[in-house]
């Protein structure tokens, strides 16, 4: 592909995709943009001002923060097993255990929460992290084995059988071996578990019984008050910049 | 090799049967993920026929015949499949397009065009507010959008963020299952005396055939159950069969509950029927 058309690619994608994006960042700080003008005619702190203060996103934050990390770790430490031997050992008559992992996928996340919730209330969990962080981990397990999955191929077993024969124990294997060959697969799980509990909706509004998340307390000012949407979108878009510079870095340099 | 590491017992063919260890390390995994789905299922299933405050013995059908019964519902269902079949479509069309546009691009244009894949879909509803709302960006620069995307009773607004989030998407599984091989059996048909249709029918359409119809079934199933977005960019009425069930639950304390359990599980229903679907033409296709 000539340079020049790839530019142009460039340029008419970024339109696309990354300038509404930075269109937010002027909105997050309009105190003050009146209709038909194309620019704000002031700029200031109101949204974040309303969205920290009497908003709660502070709360929020925090809470999303703790629910996305907790359903990332508990993701990663089952889905790592569980993948290794759908990926390695490549069993008969596997297909229940490959239903079992997709089933959840389809299922609405606010029927996911409706659902549980009803047993959470029995076991004491409702309205609570350890209830939210479970119901999201319906979501996030099956992405984490399905991106492990690919991670767990010949290649890394055979590196590992080599590793074996200089008399490399299970430890030294794990170390040496095989976390370094799947590193990149494991960040890109991490990313995505993170990814998908951090933005569910349903199954917080749910199980969570009115305990705020960041997507909680943003819905309601989409139609009310754009600037302050605008400007809880901005904390909310965090993750996913990292996920992108992940993206663009793996693009970068091929596994 | 240490035949004696279970771990590392992986490639021989006596080794192709379930042992102790496997189970082992699948049973957490599965038996959490069992308890979820079935739990989330089963307490629906139990929400839609005990009604509130009541025993197993009070169990009946009531909540699903006023459901069936409620016109909202039924203009709701109408809504969740026009929504879920449009965004689905136009998403894979799409993909496959930008997909076809960027196989021999290098890896920062597909960087780009990946942008939209791991922003969550209630900041793309915020996107399109900003932009396409009532006094939105584009109001702004054009004068006045020739009809109105955010609340559009047919949907539009859900349907313009499903698209923007997904097309991406599928074009990224598309790209993946494209890879470098496809140009060389393009090339080699091309040689057979072939012609362009011909390749993407032969060739091109058996290649991506998989990712799309995965893709699909991933996009419909979350456009048929999704609640953020018909609730952010959505009209006031109909609702999706997601908003229906919330605006149950928030206008009638008492029965609600069941009608927003039925209508979730019919919700999960169809997501699932689809998925069926498309997974059997995706095999029979193969066989062909």
């Amino acid at each position: 592909m000539s340079e020049r058309r790839t530019r142009l690619l460039v340029g008419v994608l970024a339109a696309l995709f990354i300038a509404p994006l930075m269109v937010l960042l002027v909105q997050a700080f309009a105190d003050s943009w009146r209709a038909p003008g194309v620019l704000p005619d002031q700029l200031g702190w109101r949204g974040f001002e309303v969205a920290f203060g009497s908003a709660r996103a502070g709360d929020a934050l925090v809470n999303s923060l703790l629910v996305a990390f907790a359903a990332t770790a508990i993701s990663l430490v089952l889905g790592w097993p569980a993948a290794r031997v759908l990926g390695m050992r490549r069993l008969p008559r596997n297909g229940f255990v490959f239903l079992l992992i997709g089933l959840p996928l389809l299922m609405p996340p606010y029927l996911a929460g409706f659902g549980l919730t009803e047993w959470f209330i029995r076991l004491g969990i409702d309205d609570s992290l350890a209830g939210i962080v479970l119901a999201h981990v319906t979501f996030a397990l099956p992405y984490a084995i399905l991106i492990l999955l690919s991670g767990f191929n010949r290649e890394v077993e055979a590196l590992e059988e080599m590793a074996a024969t200089t008399g490399a124990g299970p430890a030294r294997r794990l170390a040496w071996v095989t976390l370094p060959a799947l590193r990149p697969t494991l960040i890109a799980a991490a990313l995505l578990s993170f990814l998908v509990s951090w933005s569910q909706y349903g199954t917080s509004l749910a199980v969570g019984a009115g305990r705020p998340t960041l997507p909680i307390v943003m819905l309601p000012f989409i139609q009310t008050d754009p600037e302050v949407a605008a400007a809880l979108a901005l904390v909310f878009l965090a993750p996913c910049i990292v996920a992108l510079a992940f993206v663009a870095r793996l693009q970068r340099t091929p596994l | 090799m240490d035949t004696r590491d279970p771990a590392l017992n992986l490639r021989s063919s006596a080794s192709r049967s379930w042992r102790r260890e496997d189970v082992l390390a699948l049973a957490p995994a599965a038996v959490l993920l069992a308890a979820l789905f079935l739990g989330a299922l089963a307490g629906a299933v139990k929400v839609s026929l005990v009604p509130l405050g009541g025993g197993i013995g009070d169990a009946s059908l009531a909540s699903w015949r006023q459901l069936f019964a409620d016109p909202s519902f039924r203009d709701g269902l109408v809504l969740t499949l026009e929504v879920t079949i449009a965004s689905t479509a136009i998403a894979a069309a799409l993909g496959v397009a930008l997909a076809l546009a960027l196989r021999r691009s290098a890896g920062a244009v597909r960087a780009v065009a990946a942008a939209p894949v791991p922003v969550p879909h209630l900041l793309v509803a915020v996107i399109a507010v900003v932009w396409l709302g009532p006094g939105g960006l584009a109001d702004r620069i054009l004068g006045s959008l020739p009809f109105d995307l955010i609340g559009n009773r047919n949907g539009a607004g859900i349907v313009a963020v499903y698209v923007y989030k997904e097309a991406p998407f599928i074009a990224l599984l598309v790209l993946a299952a494209m890879g470098r091989s496809l140009e060389q059996r393009e090339e080699a048909a091309a040689v057979f005396g072939a012609g362009g249709l011909k390749r993407a029918a032969w060739v091109l359409w058996p290649t991506i055939r998989g990712p799309v119809v995965v893709g699909s079934i991933i996009v419909a199933a979350f456009a048929i159950g999704a609640l953020e977005v018909p609730l952010a960019v959505g009209p006031n009425y109909p609702p999706t069969l997601a908003v229906y069930a919330f605006q149950t639950t928030q206008g009638d304390l008492i029965s609600g509950e069941g009608r927003a359990a039925a209508a979730l599980l019919l919700a999960g229903f169809l997501a699932i029927v689809l998925a069926s679907v498309g997974v059997r033409h995706a095999r029979s296709a193969d066989n062909e």
